[in-house]
């Protein structure tokens, strides 16, 4: 397998992660995404009986589940104080459209 | 102008609308009824003032970490078994990823290939019979986490968005149907008896206005042409806010579908799913800007979140919590009250409080047909006018049983106990107590008789059209004698006429 992935892989995806990757980064990023995927890969060598079910995380418990109850939220100044921009009330942004 | 084209155009035009098949499907997001979000325990409530409802989880603070709401996979369960789904024993997370400014963390909490109810169905039928009774099949239900609220600047100038974080987290449960309607009218037909089946078994308040219930329709046409069945391309119409105009805009898309096809030929082959909006000033759906690449959302599970197991035990305690359903209710009162199935409707579509209401009342007046006419006439009048529910019904379902009783054995004729009942809603009163208040006494044989001799001999000329057969005349009798006594029985006044008239 090629220790590199496809550059029009890498830039779709940093497209879809609106990050922009320069020439070089885009280099850099095919051969280093390329590595961790032949890493992970060597997994799909391993032959498994047909009952596996498959497995989703690395934490075997399951139901760590809360009651419907309410605390109180964070001071609106507080948490708009993390904020690029507000008004005081709301998150302010760049127009959408 | 080439010519094959030409004449494949005109061989199109010659199909009518009634070749072909609309096929609809339904996506439907309800907000399940929990106090606090499906995530985080910051409240739900609605209304409060902007980004007064969060926390660092909702907001995607880094470290935080989401606890899933008990109450919100038992909501989950509860409906899936209302609607005949598979529940999942086994259930996990997912995230969807996708950029948009009320969305903090990058990405929805959602689920994507283990949803928490699996394959359902929903039968739907219409009263009047306007069109078959048709199972639409479900093809899951997830729960997913809401976004927040943008409010975007509409002088057109390019000012800033403001963003209420509010909603984010808030707990949905998303109906997915498969392609199963095949009108507007259908559509509409599921997506109430839907939202009657939630409120039924109290998941959600379905308040349309507050966002709590909101859909979008997947539809296209299967035209018969050329010996074949052609498809023409999938849109699906976003946000729809009110089943008017669900029903409105599946009904115009229908149709520009039809007249595009007729028009260009188009088929499902030659154009990816497309979604429009519903302009409701305008009566049309509109093309909407696609978000860029946007059905690539690179699901993967949530690391921050563990699998979610359920027991049989737990979902058969679940099920116990349900009540009848809409449909049961529907057949007990058409079989036990013996009402048309349009009356039951009537009394079912309102809700579980009014079906308790009407069998109190029928029960205790002993007859469910002057029950239900008064109950789906005069009270859901009153209630329609002032928008209370049955419960802030002013006149309990015993003393509506008591009037009724007297309009069964003919002491209050329909219009005076209307009149007494509208006493009973506006001042509180018994029946008895509303009848002494309006001055109504049974009035005695021989009062009748006098007031029936009086009116014959004051009105010769009426006396001698309904001896020479024009029957109806008596009518004019009868109304004055209201004017001489308002308790006289129109029923015993006329009779009695006629009977002095030798008739």
């Amino acid at each position: 397998m090629s220790e590199f992935i496809d550059r029009a892989v890498v830039e779709q995806v940093a497209r879809l992660a609106r990050i922009h990757l320069s020439e070089q980064q885009l280099d850099a990023s095919s051969k280093q995404l390329g590595e961790i995927l032949n890493y992970v890969g060597q997994l799909e060598r391993v032959t498994l009986p047909d009952d596996v079910e498959p497995f989703f995380g690395a934490i075997e418990s399951v139901n760590a589940i809360r009651a419907d109850e309410v605390n109180s939220s964070v001071d609106r100044d507080s948490i708009l104080s993390n904020a690029p921009d507000s008004d005081g009330e709301f998150y302010s942004v760049p127009p959408v459209f | 102008m080439n010519s094959v084209n030409e004449s494949a155009k005109e061989a199109r035009a010659r199909v009518g609308f009634d070749q072909v098949t609309v096929v609809i499907g339904m996506e439907v997001h309800v907000q399940l009824a929990t106090q606090s979000k499906l995530f985080c325990s910051c409240s739900t409530q609605f209304g409060a003032p902007p980004n007064t409802q969060t926390c660092e989880v909702c907001t995607g603070m880094p470290g935080s970490l989401p606890v899933i709401n008990n109450q919100a996979l038992q909501l989950a369960i509860k409906t899936g078994l209302a609607l005949n789904c598979e529940i999942a024993r086994s259930t996990k997370w997912d995230r969807k990823n996708y950029f948009y400014p009320d969305l903090p963390k990058g990405y929805q909490i959602s689920q994507f290939d283990k949803p928490i109810c699996g394959k359902g169905y929903l039968d739907i039928a219409d009263a009047n019979g306007a069109f078959e009774p048709r199972r639409v099949r479900l093809e899951r239900a997830h729960l997913e986490e809401d976004a927040g609220k943008s409010i975007h600047d509409e002088s057109s100038r390019g000012g800033n968005s403001k963003i209420d974080l509010n909603r984010t987290g808030t707990p949905l449960l998303e109906i997915v149907t498969k392609p199963d309607m095949r009108s507007a009218a259908e559509a509409r037909a599921f997506l109430t008896e839907l939202k009657l089946i939630l409120v039924y078994i109290g998941v959600s308040d379905c308040n349309m206005q507050q966002g709590s219930l909101r859909c979008d329709g997947n539809i296209n046409l299967h035209i018969e042409f050329g010996g074949q069945t052609i498809a023409t391309p999938i849109v699906e119409i976003k946000n729809l806010n009110s089943f008017r105009a669900a029903e409105r805009s599946l009904t115009y898309e229908a149709r520009r579908q039809f007249d595009l096809w007729q028009q260009c030929g188009l088929t499902i082959d030659d154009s990816p799913k497309q979604t429009r909006g519903w302009n409701d000033a305008q009566q049309v759906t509109t093309m909407q800007r696609e978000k860029e690449e946007s059905a690539d959302y690179r699901y993967f599970p949530d690391p921050d979140l563990i699998a979610v197991s359920t027991s049989e035990e737990e979902i058969a305690a679940i099920e116990e919590q349900i009540d009848r359903l809409p449909a049961i209710w529907r057949e007990h009162l058409s079989e036990v009250y013996n009402l048309k199935p349009y009356d039951a409707d009537v009394i079912v579509s309102q809700g579980r409080g009014l079906v308790d209401y009407f069998r109190e009342v029928a029960d205790q007046c002993g007859d469910s047909r002057i029950a239900s006419n008064w109950i789906g006439q005069e009270v859901l009048r009153y209630l329609n006018e002032s928008g209370l529910e049955i419960d802030r019904y002013p006149v309990a379902p015993r003393q509506m049983a008591e009037l009724l009783k007297r309009v069964v054995s003919n002491q209050l004729e329909q219009t005076r106990a209307k009149e007494v009942l509208n006493e009973m809603v506006a001042s509180q009163l018994s029946v008895a107590a509303a009848i002494e208040k309006l001055g109504i006494k049974a009035v005695d044989h021989d009062e009748l008789k006098s007031i029936c001799q009086q009116l014959i001999d004051e009105h010769p000329e009426v006396a001698k059209q309904i001896q020479d057969g024009n029957i109806k005349a008596v009518g004019r009798l009868v109304g004055k004698a209201r004017k001489l006594n308002p308790n006289a029985n129109p029923g015993l006044v006329k009779d009695m006429i006629l009977k002095f008239l030798g008739i």
